[in-house]
C-alpha cells in the first residue's frame, strides 16, 4: 500500500497496521471462497477507504475474519451459484448397493445404498454410532459387509477419523511411503505431500507424528489421503482439531476436488453445508425409511 | 441516542439513502460516508456501509467503475443504473407513509 502524509495522521493506524489488515482480508476473503477478482476489488476499496480516512482499519470495518464474512454475505447468492450450477456429468466412480452390517446382535448398517459420480460431494451424517464410520470403512475395503456390493471406478484415498498415523515418522516420511504406495519416487511423493499440506496452511518440520497436534495430524491424515490424486476420496470428519480458518479452507480445497472431477464422501456432523453437497445419505435409524435422499 | 436503535433504523434506510445520494450523481465509498455524516443518520462505518454497496451493485441498482484518481490510486465509484432508479422512484412513496404512518403514531403520544 501506498502511504501518504494521511495514514500518518492518525495515531496508532500507521500503514504498517493497514497492510497486515489488508493482507489478513485478502486471505479471510479466499476463505469466504470469494473469486480473486472480487478479493482484489474488496481490499482495494477497503485501503482507499482507510486512506483517505485516516481511520483504524478495526474501527472502521472491523475483525477481518468479521469483514470478511459480510462482504461474502452481501454477494452470498453469486458466491454460492459458483458451486451449484456445478452439475456431474461424469461416471459413477462409487456405488454401494444394500450394505447391511451387524456387530454381535446389534444392527449398524441395514440395506444402505448410495452412488457418487464424478465431480459430485456426498456427505454422511448420522447419530453418534449410527455406522457412519463402518460404512466409510466398507466403502473404503477395509471392511466388509455382511450383505451386499461396493463398486468403484479407480483409486481410493481415505482419511480416517483418528489414527492412521505411525508414530515414530516424520509427515515426509508419511509422505514418502504413501507415494511409493501410489508407485511415486521418495522425493515424489514428498513433494505432492507438502504441496497438499501448504493448501492446508501447513508447512511440515521434522517432528514425529506423535509430537504432532490432534489438528496436525488429521492434516498429515488428510494429506496422505490426497497423494497420488485418487479418483475417490473418503473423508470420515478429517476437520477435527482444525482451526475456524484451517476449517474453511478444508471446505474450499473439498468444493475445488469436486471441481476437479473426484468424486468426494464426507462424513460430517456439521449441518451446515448440507446444502451445498449433492447428495445427503443420512444414517440416523429411523422407524420409516433410512437411505439416500437428495 | 440508543445507537442499537439507530443501527436498525439505518438497516431499513441505509440503502435507500445510498441510491437517493447516488441519483444526484457518482460517487464513492468514502465521499459517500462523509455525505451521509454531514447529512444527519450518523457516521456509518466502512464494515456496514461496502457490504450494501456490494449487495446493491450484485443486485443491479448501481453499476461500478474502477478509476484513477486525481492523485493517489484508484477509485471504486458507483452510479445508479435505470433499475436503481425505478425501485428508488417506486419505494420513495411507500417510505413516506410509513414513516408518516409512524410520526402519526408519535404524535398521538405527544398530545396525551
Amino acid at each position: 500500500m501506498n502511504s501518504n502524509s494521511n495514514s500518518n495522521s492518525s495515531a496508532g493506524a500507521g500503514a504498517g497496521g493497514h497492510d497486515r489488515w489488508c493482507a489478513a482480508l485478502s486471505a479471510e476473503l479466499r476463505r469466504q471462497g470469494l473469486g480473486p477478482e472480487l478479493v482484489g476489488h474488496v481490499v482495494a476499496e477497503a485501503a482507499g477507504h482507510l486512506r483517505e480516512s485516516g481511520d483504524a482499519p478495526l474501527s472502521a470495518f472491523g475483525p477481518p475474519e468479521v469483514y470478511a464474512a459480510a462482504v461474502a454475505e452481501s454477494v452470498g447468492g453469486a458466491a454460492r451459484s459458483r458451486r451449484r450450477p456445478w452439475r456431474p456429468v461424469g461416471p459413477v466412480l462409487l456405488e454401494a448397493r444394500g450394505i447391511a452390517k451387524s456387530y454381535r446382535r446389534r444392527t449398524v448398517l441395514d440395506g444402505v445404498d448410495l452412488t457418487v459420480r464424478a465431480g459430485e460431494v456426498a456427505a454422511v451424517v448420522g447419530a453418534n454410532g449410527s455406522g457412519k464410520s463402518t460404512f466409510l470403512r466398507i466403502c473404503a475395503g477395509l471392511a466388509s459387509p455382511d450383505r451386499g456390493t461396493v463398486r468403484v471406478a479407480g483409486s481410493i484415498g481415505y482419511c480416517p477419523q483418528d489414527g492412521g498415523t505411525s508414530e515414530h515418522l516424520s509427515a515426509d516420511e508419511h509422505f514418502s511411503l504413501v507415494g511409493a504406495g501410489r508407485g511415486q519416487s521418495r522425493s515424489a511423493g514428498r513433494a505432492a505431500g507438502r504441496g497438499l499440506a501448504a493448501a492446508l496452511d501447513w508447512r511440515p518440520d521434522s517432528r514425529l507424528a506423535r509430537h504432532l497436534s490432534g489438528g496436525t495430524r488429521q492434516k498429515l491424515n488428510l494429506v496422505m489421503a490426497r497423494i497420488g490424486e485418487p479418483d475417490v476420496l473418503l473423508l470420515d470428519e478429517p476437520y477435527q482439531g482444525f482451526d475456524r480458518g484451517t476449517y474453511l479452507d478444508f471446505w474450499q480445497e473439498v468444493w475445488r476436488w469436486r471441481e476437479q472431477g473426484k468424486a468426494l464422501v464426507v462424513v460430517t456432523h456439521l449441518l451446515g453445508r448440507l446444502d451445498e453437497v449433492d447428495t445427503v445419505l443420512d444414517l440416523t435409524p429411523a422407524p420409516a425409511a433410512q437411505g439416500a435422499t437428495r | 441516542m440508543d445507537q442499537d436503535r439507530r443501527a436498525q433504523w439505518l438497516r431499513g434506510a441505509l440503502d435507500l439513502c445510498i441510491l437517493a445520494l447516488l441519483a444526484t450523481g457518482e460517487s464513492y465509498g468514502y465521499e459517500l460516508s462523509q455525505r451521509l455524516q454531514a447529512a444527519g443518520v450518523g457516521a456509518i462505518q466502512g464494515g456496514t456501509l461496502y457490504p450494501v454497496l456490494l449487495r446493491l451493485q450484485r443486485a443491479g441498482l448501481l453499476t461500478a467503475s474502477w478509476r484513477e484518481g486525481e492523485a493517489g490510486p484508484a477509485r471504486k465509484y458507483y452510479a445508479i443504473s435505470p433499475e436503481g432508479r425505478a425501485m428508488l422512484s417506486g419505494v420513495i412513496g411507500e417510505w413516506s407513509a410509513f414513516t408518516g404512518a409512524v410520526d402519526a403514531i408519535l404524535r398521538e403520544a405527544k398530545v396525551r
